[in-house]
């Protein structure tokens, strides 16, 4: 093994990743060069004292490390049947009763409508509540280019989310959220006074619940709604649409008509 | 007789979560140091990192248990980071170099223990994304070449030669290279070559 030799092995010698017999002729040369040995101990030691800087430099990932467990915990909660929720203590029993009493009103109500509420468009609803009408803190996306690049990021091919805004509106902000442990990319819309949301994601194997209301063009449109908000959704041969709003179902389904043509 | 089957699935459901729990999460910091260095900004870093954490959860069920779960999220950053394209990028940092004067450098005998932490810093910072990636996962993380190589796929020697063109780049900056010292080194350890950009 020569100087040329050890200098292009050098990267590997330093991580561990040449074997038994190349290893030992590195070692022989390094013995017999004190060039080589020089350059590998300044290789040495600038290593050592780069790990030393960067490694000293604060790093919280606290904050990240909360968010993604609250978006994990959103998903794989809601999954969890009544039964096999930890019994609420005492003091919660009464609360809880007279909710149940008013929740199956509210089961009851949609029952007799014919609307089936599967579990994700409940947590679509409530996502779309909580960080769309109350505007919980998260952290948006609002750069197109950077939106279109999340899309792509998500296998959602072919498809401009700003272009995708029916008459009148226009692509406010996007990001990521777990609806019934599937990522979906979350796309707000607004006409300047109310905001729709759009739920997308690669088609899987998983059906869509809800009631088949009509056809659009070639796409099966269904209907559901989970408290206030009213979802309307269909698929594509690639995609997974879920439109969510708490105007009315009527709106829902009109801007479900018009996504279905675009997307 | 076998639990209902409910609590069966919420079982299953906890449990998967109380794994990812335990086996990704421990990774967000690291994931997080090398996040800072390629994004434009600190929240920049942190959605890459939460993006990535969350597409591991989605794709939990693919890991294999027992393989390297660090390589496996940091290629997962790596992806994330280039699909979501330049905007994340930073550009590169100017950093003035020293002018040589010709005159007693303290630092000729290769000790770089008593430099600056903020001019490593910069002096990393203005390297290119290139470099300054495989120097992170090599020195700073631990990863092998072969390793390095999966995560940013690209070649094995790809990655070889980006560590020894950092290697020098970051010397060159922080020590600026001495005529004697280059007499004393092979003509091959002396080549100088353009920068690799990332990919």
């Amino acid at each position: 093994m020569n100087c040329n030799d050890v200098v292009e092995l050098t990267p590997l010698y330093i991580c561990g990743d040449l074997d038994a017999r190349r290893a030992a002729e590195f070692d022989a040369h390094l013995k017999a060069c004190p060039a080589c040995m020089l350059e590998l101990e300044q290789h040495a030691r600038l290593d050592a004292r780069l790990r030393e800087v960067v490694l000293s430099e604060g790093v919280n990932a606290s904050r990240v490390d909360r968010r993604v467990r609250e978006l994990i915990a959103a998903g794989v909660q809601a999954d969890l049947p009544p039964r096999a929720r930890k019994t609420p203590r005492r003091w919660l029993v009464a609360a809880m009763g007279i909710a149940a009493v008013l929740l199956l009103l509210l089961v009851g109500y949609a029952a007799f409508m014919g609307a089936h509420v599967g579990q994700v468009y409940a947590d679509a609803a409530a996502d779309h509540q909580h960080e769309v009408i109350e505007q919980r803190p998260r952290k948006w996306f609002v750069d197109t280019a950077q939106i279109q690049a999340l899309a792509q990021g998500q296998g959602i091919e072919g498809v401009v989310p700003a272009a995708l805004a029916p008459e009148n509106y226009h692509l406010q902000s996007a990001k990521l959220c777990s609806l019934d442990r599937r990522v979906f990319l979350h796309l707000v819309y607004s006409d300047g006074a109310k905001e729709f949301s759009l739920y997308l994601r690669p088609r899987d194997a998983v059906p869509l619940p809800g009631r088949v209301l009509e056809t659009a063009n070639g796409r099966v449109l269904r209907v559901g709604n989970a408290g206030e908000q009213h979802i309307a959704s269909f698929e594509t041969d690639r995609l997974t649409a879920m439109v969510v709003t708490n105007e009315s179902a009527d709106t829902a389904l009109r801007l479900a008509r018009s996504l279905s043509a675009t997307l | 007789m076998p639990a209902p089957y409910a609590e069966r699935i919420a079982t299953t459901v906890t449990a998967r979560q109380d794994e990812f729990e335990r086996i990704a999460m421990p990774h967000s910091r690291s994931l997080l140091r090398v996040a800072r260095r390629l994004a434009s900004d600190r929240a920049t870093a942190e959605d890459l990192v939460q993006e990535t954490l969350l597409r591991g959860w989605a794709s939990f069920d693919r890991f294999e248990r027992g393989t390297n779960a660090r390589a496996w999220l940091f290629r997962i950053l790596f992806n994330t980071f280039y699909a979501l394209g330049r905007h994340m990028r930073s550009g590169p940092v100017f950093v003035a170099l020293d002018a040589s004067d010709g005159g007693t450098d303290q630092r000729s005998g290769g000790s770089f223990s008593a430099l600056d932490a903020a001019e490593v810093s910069s002096a990393l910072d203005a390297l290119s994304a290139g470099h300054r990636t495989v120097l992170l996962l090599a020195v700073v993380e631990g990863f092998t070449c072969r390793e390095m190589a999966e995560i940013l796929s690209i070649p094995v020697g790809t990655v070889m030669s980006r560590l020894s063109r950092g290697r020098q780049e970051l010397r060159d900056r922080l020590q600026p290279q001495s005529p004697k010292a280059c007499e004393a080194l092979s003509a091959a350890s002396c080549a100088r070559g353009k920068p690799n950009e990332l990919q």
